[in-house]
């Protein structure tokens, strides 16, 4: 028997090869799998083990063609030392741009906050269903974040800024276990400052010059007047967060199916196959990052 | 659908028309058991073999695979270029083919479609056969027992002939220029009746049917019987390796010896690996057996069902054989039997 | 492009290969890789390798490797002073990761020094303790585990010390790597198998040239050692000869995960 012949399933290439004329949304759904050169244009250090990272594709193509919301996420290539789903901390209308949040916690993250402006790393995204913007349009908006789960969330309140003027009250309950871990302090400080926002700050552990609030994250609701038929909740930080931050929307009125909060799990893929990600029936990352409370009492072992 | 007859001993000339233009992969014997294979003579086929130890998944979502190659130091991808072998894989039983249409389901998806999996399945021809279940069948409790889908040819063995369900236009000019296949007689549909009649009634009537399985799955998703089933795993994984339905996978980078170039590669993984659903900083959100295998159990017979509206259980029997510990949805199925008495 | 994380100027980092008790199987290992040794001992710099030099060893180093149990005083200061020098301490083959064969004259340690030298125990042995893993001694950083190694895997681990991976590192024991090179299982033709409970990683070579696992990688640390040897008796094996086997390799770490 002859040997049978090999034929050519699909090839990989360089960015500058350009070849055929494609777009970039072409080009990425024709292999969801390869990273896009992205330069890193800014480095912010936010805490002792957080830094904000400014990153811009290099292929034009592919820059035009990436288009982001409020809770979706990438995934961030080093070329060998893997890939990890981080998610994005920009608003939308910063385009061209991609700010991830980034904590110090492995070898990866490690080797990311190494880098130096100019470097090269690869991205590929966005992956992941967002915050519903447009349904949260014109209603009041309670996030609050523990850690940082204000990454995700950075996102969406920066987008709510951007476009104020369609929003009701807003307002931001933001927990960290000390005053040194806070992130986006001044930031957030200004549009306290400028009413833009109602602002609670609080830490666990206070030090002498912490002035905001002391305790869980769940303990300003005490305080919160809501008008809870037109709000909307929106929920990030760590998983034993969540059951009580919910229990106090749910306290407040808020109908089980406008409080949303992001999960997090081990995208690997990002496209709903690869399976790390899954919690019962759903991938976290198609399904969800962000999911509804509603959604969430229906999927095993969410919570 | 359009059949045809052929003669049995007209196999062996369809085999070889295969082998001109494609690497024909048939089960073949290994040790005790079978073992799907590369196979260049037709008489090194079983054509009547039971289960083999792992299913034809590999072919289409091998245990490692070379997803780009790149350099380190550049950050960016080289050229690589994914050769794939145009492949028939003979002698499939209807369990394993709708193993792979729900692979099909998650691989060639609207969203997001797997080029890698495409090219493969693309350059791949399904000839299936019918078979006799073993004791450890149970595809007829899973809707699996018949491939509607998903095949280019169908080989039932209806005696000394073969009936012959054509699923495409390039097997059915193989077939034609192979074989002489004829139109089917009422004696050929008669005994294709027997034929299924004989192999319906050969199911261990031990496996218990179960209806609403799903349901069930969440109704009894906090019953100490979890804790019962999982505590016996062993972490093995063995469970996905011979299962035609786990698709899940882990993405590496593995660099060569000079530390600069490398490869990102796809490798099978499992949901009963004890690292599987852990997250950077080592929260782990399956941490015990109990949680594993309940997972794994619940994707099979609920979580896949609910995105995809069939079950990625196809009662091949598999694990009723691998796993050591005796985990599997048979016994499952007998607990939810044991709630209703 | 080049980005700081590779940047080639940074100095290499230096090497350095003891050995303690063991065949020294495992550093010949290394030599194995053959011509791809140069490669990749171009990416570090060789500062010491007890196989292949008899210089005294250096002050100086920042990737220290250790193959071989812990088994004298002066080992065990030693392995305590390597881990002061060096950045990343890597334990590589059975006697370093699970104390292996040297393991398995701990027990009654004394009474064996005893069998061998009688009354007086010669000098040049040091002062002989019961054998135990580089682990039980300082924190070790990464491991090549088996018996010998497999000098890819050396690669692989010595690799990630100087470049970084976020693979994660399963304790998956070994039936489902055994399963997919297609061989049938052990236990149903009446033989004993470690795999059960072995941590997986070998590709379960052994199974597949026709030898049951002997635990050479260690007990997983998620090992179910009890449903194991419910296992073997279901397939008439007394669970005490089950035990008994899994000693050869895990002596040392045998009450942890046995309870």
């Amino acid at each position: 028997m002859a040997s049978v012949q090999k034929i050519e399933g699909l090839t990989v290439t360089p960015f500058e090869d350009k070849g055929p004329a494609q777009s970039g949304a072409e080009l990425m759904h024709a292999n969801p799998y390869r990273p896009w050169p992205a330069r890193i244009t800014s480095i912010t250090d936010l805490t002792a083990t957080e830094k904000l990272f400014e990153f811009r594709l290099v292929d034009e193509r592919i820059r035009e063609a990436f288009h982001h919301q409020p809770g979706q996420f990438v995934e961030l290539s080093l070329f060998g030392v893997g890939e990890a789903p981080i998610s994005i901390s920009s608003s939308p209308s910063k385009s061209g741009f991609i700010e991830l949040c980034v904590r110090k916690a492995g070898e990866f993250t490690s080797r990311l906050h190494e880098m130096q402006c100019g470097d090269i790393v690869g991205i590929r995204g966005p992956f992941g269903r967002p915050f519903p913007f447009e349904e949260m349009r014109g209603h009041d908006i309670l996030l609050v974040a523990g850690g940082l789960g204000i990454a995700p969330l950075r996102s969406l309140i920066n987008n709510i800024h951007d476009e104020r003027s369609d929003f009701g009250n807003v307002t931001i309950i933001y927990g960290s276990r000390n005053p040194s871990e806070v992130m986006f302090r001044d930031q957030f400080e200004m549009w306290r400052h400028r009413k833009d926002f109602d602002l609670y700050l609080t830490v666990d552990h206070p030090d002498d010059t912490w002035d905001g609030e002391v305790g869980l994250v769940t303990k300003p609701f005490e305080k919160l007047e809501i008008d809870a038929d037109h709000t909307f909740g929106a929920i990030c930080g760590p998983p034993v967060m969540y059951r009580f931050v919910v229990e106090e929307m749910r306290k407040k009125g808020i109908s089980y199916d406008r409080i949303y909060m992001s999960f997090e799990r081990h995208m690997k893929c990002g496209m709903g196959k690869c399976g790390h990600c899954q919690i019962g029936h759903q991938y976290c990352c198609i399904d969800g990052p962000v999911f509804n409370y509603w959604e969430a009492k229906n999927i095993q072992g969410s919570m | 659908m359009l059949y045809r007859v052929i003669d049995s001993n007209e196999l062996p000339a369809l085999v070889d028309a295969f082998m001109n233009d494609y690497e024909v992969i048939a089960p073949v014997k290994s040790g005790q058991s079978y073992a799907f294979e590369a196979v260049t003579d037709f008489n090194d086929i079983c054509l009547n073999y039971t289960t083999t130890i792992t299913p034809p998944k590999k072919y289409l979502l091998p245990p490692h695979e070379v997803l780009f190659r790149f350099n380190a130091e550049e950050n960016e991808v080289v050229d690589y270029m994914l050769e794939v072998t145009p492949r028939v894989l003979f002698g499939l039983h209807a369990c394993d083919i709708n193993a792979l249409n729900s692979l099909d389901c998650v691989f060639r998806d609207k969203q997001f479609p797997d080029p890698y999996y495409e090219a493969r399945r693309d350059a791949t021809m399904i000839i299936g056969l019918s078979c006799t279940p073993t004791d450890a069948c149970f595809c007829n409790l899973m809707d699996a027992d018949e491939a509607r889908t998903g095949y280019d040819l169908f080989l039932q063995d209806i005696g000394d002939r073969y009936l012959v369900s054509i699923g495409s236009v390039e097997a059915a000019n193989i077939l034609e220029s192979a074989c002489n296949p004829r139109e089917a007689t009422d004696e050929d549909r008669i005994a294709f009746r027997h034929m299924t009649r004989t192999r319906q009634a050969s199911f261990n009537p031990a496996i218990p049917d179960i209806q609403e399985v799903p349901m069930l799955m969440d109704a009894f998703h906090s019953d100490p019987f979890w804790e019962e089933l999982g505590g016996r795993c062993l972490a093995c994984t063995a469970c996905s390796s011979v299962c035609p339905t786990c698709y899940c996978f882990d993405i590496q980078d593995v660099l060569d010896h000079d530390g600069v170039s490398g490869q990102r590669e796809r490798v099978w993984d499992a949901c009963t690996s004890p690292q599987f659903a852990e997250v950077t900083g080592g929260h782990n959100f399956r941490a015990d057996g109990r949680n594993r295998v309940r997972h794994r159990m619940y994707h099979k017979l609920n979580g896949f069902l609910a995105k995809y509206d069939r079950m990625l259980c196809v009662g091949c029997g598999r694990c009723v054989y691998a796993c050591k510990a005796h985990i599997s949805p048979i016994e499952v199925f007998k607990f939810f039997e044991q709630k209703g008495m | 492009m080049k980005t700081s994380m590779n940047t080639t100027a940074a100095p290499k980092k230096k090497l350095a290969v003891f050995g303690l008790a063991s065949c020294f199987g495992c550093q010949l290992q290394i030599t194995n890789m053959e011509p791809h040794l140069l490669e990749v001992l171009d990416q570090v710099e060789l500062s010491y390798w007890q196989l292949t030099s008899s210089q005294p060893k250096p002050n100086d180093y920042d990737i220290a490797v250790i193959e071989g149990a812990v088994t004298t005083q002066e080992a065990q200061e030693l392995v305590k002073e390597i881990r002061q020098t060096a950045s990343v301490v890597i334990a590589i083959g059975a006697c370093a990761v699970t104390g292996g064969i040297p393991g398995l004259a701990a027990p009654r340690f004394d009474e064996r020094v005893e069998e061998v030298y009688s009354s007086t125990c010669p000098q040049a042995c040091g002062s002989l303790q019961a054998p135990v893993p580089v682990s039980a001694v300082v924190p070790v950083d990464f491991e090549v585990r088996c018996c010998p190694i497999d000098p890819r895997d050396f690669v692989s681990v010595l690799e990630r010390v100087l470049q970084g991976s976020n693979r994660s590192i399963s304790t998956a024991t070994l039936c489902g790597e055994c399963k997919r090179n297609e061989r049938g299982c052990f236990w149903g033709r009446g033989i004993m198998c470690l795999g059960l409970v072995t941590r997986s990683g070998c590709s379960a070579r052994c199974p597949s040239l026709g030898r049951p696992c002997n635990g050479c990688a260690g007990l997983s640390k998620d090992a179910n050692t009890a449903s194991a040897k419910v296992i073997a008796t279901e397939w008439g094996i007394d669970p005490a000869r089950f035990e008994e086997a899994l000693e050869m390799f895990n002596q040392q770490s045998m009450e942890d995960n046995c309870g």
